[in-house]
């Protein structure tokens, strides 16, 4: 396809700056050529359907922006102050404060303890006891070689917990390393006070 | 509008589902966590922990226990704490939840309300005595009598010693057992050693604190 150049003053034309009366004769012809084709062109909108179902969808999904621009719209505030209210306001933010203030517990100093258990039969050690809510799988106990020698180690906050070795999931042991109470259930809680 | 807005929230606030019940959720039985809704309540009102109750009710679940087991249980952890927080009364301490749970504790180990009022009755700060039943049950945990129990807490108590110090009490009868002695005559030496040292400050070259943090003692 061979591209046509028009005369800088046809281009003038085209883009309506001058009229065909204003080009010398010798590009009028030119020119008549030039705006016979211009007016040849389809000028009908073109229609996507597809695109314009996805682009009104698209707006339609986004009231949020609608409700922004209503929050956000620059309105007039009169301020009245009105003393009657002040009582009730303060004695609201006092009730607040008391209610929304939670006591911060002084923070609790941590102990690194190692646990060991010598079980060479189980195939599963893990520990459970009032730092983990007694769950016998949050714990586990690493074996350390062939000797059957269980252990974990753990960062635990000063003060006292009771406990007991859950051996392969089912079987509930005192630590034989550490004191013990009873558990109320008929068995022995070990306990650790940091 | 605002004040109502506030009072609104406040009271959505205050309607906010039970600390019991949300910490036992998933974990018990409802029949359980109804009875410790009821026990902790009537012990809340008393001035009692819920905490030792909570406990008691996840590890009764944990373990499988029945739940009339664990109710009964429940029953005698309170009535523990019921005599420990008597027991401090009666010796006038102003006592908080953690010192009748440790009080508590001392109980389940086999102390009595009588050797926790001898302790409350050492003039120690709330935060030492809290320390010091803990380790008086762990004493007891460990076999050594009441009296020899007690003898030794109490001096360390009125020695003013920290209570990293008080935490080291139960590893030092341990070493004395394994040396051959009876628990008794373990706790025994102990006191006599704290009083002694009580009487005449530490030995020469002995610091009166430990120059680091004690190191915890191993399960």
């Amino acid at each position: 396809m061979s591209e046509h150049e028009f005369h800088p003053l046809v281009k003038q034309l085209l883009d309506g700056d001058i009229t065909l009366a204003d080009l010398p004769p010798a590009l009028r012809a030119e020119g008549d050529e030039a705006l016979r084709l211009l007016a040849a062109v389809d000028r009908s909108p073109v229609q996507l359907p597809a695109v314009s179902r996805r682009v009104m969808r698209a707006v339609a999904s986004r009231p949020a922006r609608s409700v922004w621009r209503v929050v956000v719209k620059p309105r007039e505030l009169r301020l009245r102050f009105r003393p009657w209210l002040l009582a009730p306001a303060l004695a609201i933010a006092a009730a607040l404060l008391v209610f929304l203030r939670t006591p911060t517990a002084a923070p609790a100093s941590l102990v690194t303890v190692r646990f060991v258990l010598v079980a060479p039969d189980a195939r599963e050690v893990s520990l459970a006891g009032t730092f983990n809510q007694w769950d016998a799988h949050a714990t586990p106990l690493i074996r350390s070689g062939p000797t059957g020698v269980w252990t974990a180690t753990l960062t635990l906050p000063a003060g006292q917990h009771q406990y007991a070795f859950v051996v392969d999931g089912v079987r509930w042991v005192a630590d034989p390393g550490a004191p013990a109470v009873n558990d109320g259930f008929g068995r022995r809680n070990s306990v650790l006070t940091l | 509008m605002i004040i109502a807005l506030l009072t609104l929230s406040l009271l959505g606030m205050q309607q906010r589902g039970s600390p019991i019940a949300a910490r036992l959720a998933g974990r018990v039985p409802p029949d359980v966590a109804a009875l410790v809704e009821e026990l902790g309540t009537a012990a809340s009102t008393r001035g009692l922990p819920v905490d030792p109750l909570i406990q008691k009710a996840i590890e009764g679940s944990a373990k499988g226990v029945p739940a009339e087991r664990v109710a009964a249980a429940l029953r005698l952890v309170v009535a523990q704490l019921g005599t420990a927080a008597a027991a401090l009364q009666d010796a006038g301490v102003v006592s908080d939840t953690l010192v009748i749970a440790a009080g508590g504790f001392a109980v389940t180990a086999g102390l009595s309300g009588h050797d926790i009022t001898a302790l409350a009755r050492t003039g120690a700060s709330v935060t030492a005595l809290t320390v010091g039943l803990r380790v008086a049950g762990t004493l007891a945990a460990m076999g050594v009598p009441s009296a020899e129990n007690i003898g030794l807490i109490s001096t360390k108590l009125r020695s003013g010693q920290p209570t990293g110090d008080l935490l080291l009490v139960p590893a030092h009868v341990q070493a004395e057992i394994a040396r051959g002695v009876t628990p008794a005559q373990a706790a025994a030496g102990l006191e006599r050693a704290a009083a002694a040292q009580a009487r005449h400050g530490p030995p020469p070259g002995h610091p009166t604190h430990p120059p680091h943090p004690p190191t915890p003692p191993h399960p």
